[in-house]
């Protein structure tokens, strides 16, 4: 099952009601009461309602790692999101101003469903409640060597799309070979397979569960592999993962994103 | 683990804002894997597993412990790319975080497991209306272990103030209601041995008081 969250605005409702739904094979979405809403009448959010810990993974594929002239770390490099960062399936996410190189990462995204702490890899997936798609971008020109990558860099408003659904890992089933494409108006601009991460989801399960309890609502975002591009304002990058899901991006400015707020 | 009523969002906590600090790091952040000293302030989270209370206890861990503690600001509305002109505007009030990590051997790379223990963020304990702290940058915080004074941070000697921070960060993230800004530690953390008392305190303002698990 695919599980969403939107934005509708009801026949005679003045203002937009948050929706759990679940997305058929036909793409509709299906209210708890089983009505069916077209997508075109909704805004997706991120499909996480009450977001926890943002864990995410840098350098987690070999030939991400080899791109940057990295050596692949011995053990993960793990940093934190803020819940600001998220926007949902078909939203806007902005290009700071005066900077050189914004990229996409597309990634697989296990979201805990169960509370944990000390969870043996054999176990790990039982904590597990499902996937999604996540885009993390970057900004490359604000990386610094204190706590890289640091907050200026990774913990944006809007610079973590999400969605555009949570689907079950039973639906998913094994995720040791699934491929990772990112298009940029509709080139292939990445490839890849989750077969080329070097920390599992078991392993970080694992890993993480030691140092801390996990909780619903957490999301370990599991890293990208190769193929970085810069992002501009009027770009449309689709990150889609197999089995998974599409998750579409729509590029702005700074000022368009903010609008009065800029 | 307990919830912690104030903080309900972002914990949001700035390292290496000692003015003293900075100074005696200097020649250290020239070398690797640094390679030059920070520009821009540097940012950690402490999430949700780890926010605690005024009286917990706190988990012992193998590797030892270090505290510090540090005036920290709670928003009541949400606050978007402010100046610092304005952003004491944006304050609720303030009180007091304490954190608990394993000793800080770097800060090259994101210390998850120095940073993430559970329940190693008491904030409290009660949040003092930010119209009743005329200058927070006059403010002073002083933490004891065991009745014994073991630092003492105006917050005057941040290199980057309250106002400043909150500028910079919200130009970063927007910060929402229930979010908080740890603003600045002492260089130096304290290490606390098991069952040791630690009394944080700002003149007129409030008091935490934790107890490493015996």
């Amino acid at each position: 099952m695919k599980h969403a969250r939107v934005l509708y605005k009801g026949e005679g409702q003045h203002n937009d009601v948050e929706l759990d739904v679940t997305v058929n094979d036909q793409g509709d979405l299906v209210t708890a009461e089983g009505t069916v809403i077209s997508e075109s009448e909704v805004t997706w959010l991120s499909p996480i309602k009450n977001p926890g810990t943002i864990f995410a993974l840098g350098l987690n594929y070999a030939d991400h790692a080899a791109e940057l002239a990295f050596e692949p770390p011995k053990e993960p490099l793990v940093f934190l999101k803020g819940a600001n960062t998220l926007t949902g399936h078909k939203q806007n996410a902005y290009r700071p101003d005066n900077i050189e190189f914004q990229h996409y990462e597309c990634e697989l995204v296990a979201v805990i469903g169960k509370e944990g702490k000390n969870i043996s890899r054999e176990d790990a997936m039982d904590y597990i409640a499902g996937y999604t798609v996540c885009n993390d971008f970057a900004i490359r020109d604000h990386l610094e060597n204190y706590y890289r990558p640091n907050l200026r860099v990774k913990s944006r408003d809007s610079l973590c799309p999400i969605g555009p659904w949570l689907i079950d890992k039973e639906d998913v089933g094994d995720i040791s070979d699934l491929r990772l494409t990112t298009h940029v108006n509709g080139e292939l601009t990445q490839e890849g397979t989750t077969k080329d991460i070097i920390f599992d989801v078991p392993f970080l399960v694992e890993y993480l569960s030691k140092i801390m309890t996990l909780k619903p609502g957490d999301m370990i975002a599991t890293g990208t592999p190769k193929g970085l591009k810069d992002m501009q304002p009027g770009d449309t990058v689709v990150c889609e993962i197999e089995k998974v899901g599409a998750l579409t991006t729509y590029i702005v400015s700074e000022q368009e994103f903010y609008g009065d707020k800029y | 683990m307990s919830t912690n009523p104030i903080v309900t969002g972002k914990l949001v906590c700035v390292a290496l804002n000692d003015q003293q600090q900075l100074d005696k790091l200097d020649a250290t952040f020239n070398e690797a894997p640094y390679k030059a000293a920070p520009t821009q302030p540097v940012l950690y989270f402490k999430p949700h597993n780890t926010w605690n209370t005024d009286g917990a206890t706190i988990a012992w861990h193998e590797e030892g412990l270090v505290v510090g503690a540090s005036l920290t600001v709670v928003f009541g509305k949400e606050c978007c790319r402010t100046s610092a002109e304005e952003a004491l505007s944006y304050v609720e009030g303030y009180t007091l975080t304490h954190d608990f990590s394993l000793p800080e051997k770097s800060y090259y790379r994101p210390d998850i497991k120095g940073k993430c223990q559970d329940g190693s963020a008491p904030v409290g304990a009660v949040v003092v209306p930010a119209s009743d702290v005329a200058d927070p940058q006059a403010l002073t915080v002083v933490t004891q272990v065991n009745g014994e004074t073991v630092s003492e941070l105006p917050v005057s000697q941040l290199h980057r103030g309250v106002a400043e921070l909150i500028s910079i960060i919200s130009n970063i993230m927007t910060l929402q209601p229930g979010d908080a800004i740890a603003v600045g530690f002492p260089g130096d953390r304290h290490p606390v041995k098991q069952g040791d008392k630690v009394t944080s305190s700002i003149a007129g303002v409030t008091e935490l008081t934790n107890q490493v698990e015996a």
